[in-house]
């Protein structure tokens, strides 16, 4: 099969945009997140750490009890409390938020690692846990091709579905959407009008630090069912990436996740339609990150970060 | 009394002064990763139950770039280091050179043509292809498609053997039962994205592979998770269906979804979805040096490949998989072993070899 051949097959089949789907779903969570925190000025570079505490908590919740619901819950948890972390230093303290979330992922790596062992019994990774149920639609299964990518996804495509258009209704649909983003444009202005500057940005970062967690534990228990030390292995990075590509806007983040997923998807089955040579193979999978230079490069000047992300509100 | 006394202090100090320290650095990932960790771990332990005073410390590699300096402090304090894993290679070649009084193991670590093996050093590496071309070869055997899958890591030799030896396994079948099993071969690039192998899994089931094989340590899990969820799906099982009900429904339906475990044995992780694991005696490789290191005399330096020949390398006994594969193929199985034990088999390790393997000289006695 040619290489054209190759790129037509995979897209005509289901499978690809199924995979390209799987790729996408912690970028989506993550992404969104980096919007809410950002969107109110407040820049979010920990997702990678809260990704992996969300990740653990619930694993060491669903360990415990055995119920993948309150592993979900209380992972959501986990991840606002070092939120919560990240919001209390930065806008209290005016800390420097860079500083600030790189220690948080610094804290995550630390406590998952000597917790690890304790809690599980080994390090490096737990055995297979419960996951959040996958969810069949037996009717939607059967129609050709699109039952083929919708019929059968974890619940979390669903939790998904409902945060993007949860989260693209709050920041463009109600009054308090409007103060994120004025908060996060012109925190001056929004303060003489009344907006409660620091109340708003709280908002936004603990909503970031729940999202974060969600795409975490998407790849420990809604994908895998076992949660690893390393994960989620630079997935909060390119979660940065999307977040950047789609504007700041949580419809746009999921597309640019999409593309990214997309990439994915096309590497891995370009190696199974296609008989390459192992250094073609070892080149294909740096697709997503050439793809993400290229595509951030490119867009940099089209894109415009909230005036205000990254800068700390001091009452004068 | 006081001479009572003294002897005992006199033993004491005696024995305590024999005590063999054994220091293992681990590789990145450290232990837990069911793989060659806590395989080279268990062969410590090994020595430790059967050996004389041997004492035992382990020091987690958390980078690449923590390979030298764990080395060396392991040097310090130990009689044996043990490194652990194919990336140490250059570290571990440096360290010896430099505490030549201290003994070294390096497993799973080839020796490098250019360089020469220092005298305190003992390589164990393993003829991964031998165990990957029994493997093969049940699984051509079990498959209902006629493709089989390869999920590998990075680009590893010990990785490229067992994907050479698998397809070699496969093409040995086809020419001894005139059949035309195809492998699907992807790599990762990675050792640490479960969700990666998963999805390659998927997408090799998407194009006909009913079997495949995880080959690539952490993002094998992703594999078997894979297998276990399609096969699920296509049994109409619950996630706790007991093993029984699964191995009904396989041959009800006629086929199923499998996985292929690696390094270890792996079957217990999804019983019923993990065919058969692919598996190297890490432990045993360690527990061969350290015994060895006891009696300086006896310490052998040098590379030692362990292959079929003295029980190295091999596959699981199918614990919970053992009734899908026909009897005639696990005779057959076992009468390849023996051949392979007395070199009367060359089973290929790269692709050259690979291309030109003609078992047409194969005979089974029955």
């Amino acid at each position: 099969m040619t290489w054209i051949q190759a790129i037509f097959t995979a897209l005509a089949s289901p499978l690809f945009y199924k995979l390209t789907i799987l790729s996408a779903l912690p970028l989506v969570f993550a992404g969104i997140g980096g919007v809410f925190s950002e969107i109110t000025g407040v820049t979010n570079i920990a997702l990678e750490g809260i990704m992996k505490l969300g990740g653990f908590v619930a694993a060491v919740f669903i360990f415990y009890t055995g119920n993948p619901w309150i592993g979900l819950l209380m992972g959501m948890i986990g991840g606002l409390v070092l939120a919560f972390l990240h919001a209390y230093v930065s806008i209290e303290w005016s800390a420097n938020q860079i500083v600030s979330a790189t220690a948080l992922i610094l804290i995550a790596q630390g406590t998952v690692g000597f917790l690890m062992k304790p809690i599980f019994g080994q390090e490096g990774q737990t055995d297979f846990l419960t996951k959040i149920p996958m969810i069949k639609i037996e009717p939607l299964k059967k129609v050709p091709f699109i039952g083929e990518i919708f019929g059968e996804l974890s619940a979390f495509f669903y939790i998904a579905i409902g945060v993007i258009i949860f989260s693209w209704f709050l920041l463009y649909k109600t009054p308090l959407g409007l103060r994120m983003r004025a908060v996060g444009e012109n925190p001056q202005a929004a303060d003489t009008l009344g907006v409660n500057v620091k109340g708003i940005r709280y908002f936004g970062v603990l909503m970031s630090g729940v999202l974060a967690a969600l795409g975490g534990m998407y790849i420990a228990i809604g994908d895998i069912g076992q949660f690893q030390e390393l994960m989620p292995a630079g997935k909060g990075f390119i979660a940065l990436a999307a977040m950047i590509l789609g504007n700041w806007n949580p419809v746009g983040t999921m597309w640019a996740a999409l593309l990214f997923g997309a990439a994915d998807a096309m590497n891995i089955q370009l190696q199974t339609l296609m008989e390459l040579p192992s250094e073609t193979k070892a080149l294909l999978n740096l697709l997503p990150f050439v793809l993400t230079i290229v595509v951030v490069g490119g867009f940099i000047g089209k894109t415009r970060a909230p005036a205000a992300s990254g800068v700390p509100y001091e009452k004068e | 009394m006081k001479k009572l006394l003294s002897f005992v202090l006199i033993t004491l100090f005696v024995v305590s002064s024999f005590a063999f320290k054994v220091i293992m650095v681990t590789d990145v990932g450290g232990l837990g990763d069911k793989s060659f960790n806590d395989g080279a771990w268990a062969g410590v332990l090994m020595a430790e139950r059967l050996l004389p005073n041997v004492e035992k410390k382990i020091i987690v590699s958390n980078e690449q770039t923590d390979y030298i300096p764990n080395l060396a402090q392991a040097a310090k304090e130990g009689d044996v280091v043990i490194g652990v894993g194919f990336m140490m290679a250059d570290a571990i070649y440096n360290i010896a050179t430099q505490y030549p009084d201290v003994f070294f193991i390096g497993i799973d670590i080839d020796p490098s043509p250019d360089q020469v093996i220092p005298k305190n050093l003992a390589l164990y590496s393993f003829s991964e292809h031998e165990a990957g071309f029994l493997g093969g070869y049940v699984a051509a055997s079990v498959t209902n498609s006629g493709i089989l899958g390869f999920v590998g890591g990075q680009d590893l030799p010990p990785v490229k053997r067992y994907e050479i030896g698998y397809r070699a396994g496969v093409e040995a079948y086809n020419q001894l039962h005139d059949a035309n099993v195809k492998v699907i071969v992807g790599y990762t690039g990675t050792f640490e994205e479960p969700a990666k192998g998963k999805q390659m899994t998927l997408s090799q089931y998407g194009s006909g592979a009913d079997i495949v094989f995880a080959c690539a340590g952490a993002t094998g899990n992703g594999v078997i998770d894979a297998a276990k969820e399609t096969g699920m799906s296509f049994y109409n099982l619950p996630a706790n269906a007991p093993l029984e009900q699964v191995i009904d429904k396989y041959f009800e339906e006629g086929k199923g979804y499998f996985a292929i475990g690696v390094d270890v044995d792996q079957d217990y992780m999804a019983p019923g979805y993990v065919l058969l694991s692919i598996t190297k005696k890490i432990d045993i490789a360690t527990y061969e040096g350290i015994s060895n290191a006891q009696s300086p005399r006896y310490f052998q330096s040098g590379h030692k490949l362990m292959g079929i020949a003295d029980d190295g390398v091999g596959i699981s006994p199918m614990k919970y998989t053992k009734g899908l594969v026909s009897n005639e193929i696990l005779a057959e199985l076992a009468y390849l072993q023996k051949l392979a034990k007395e070199g009367r088999i060359d089973i290929p390790s790269t692709e050259a070899e690979l291309a030109t393997l003609d078992v047409s000289y194969i005979e089974f006695p029955f």
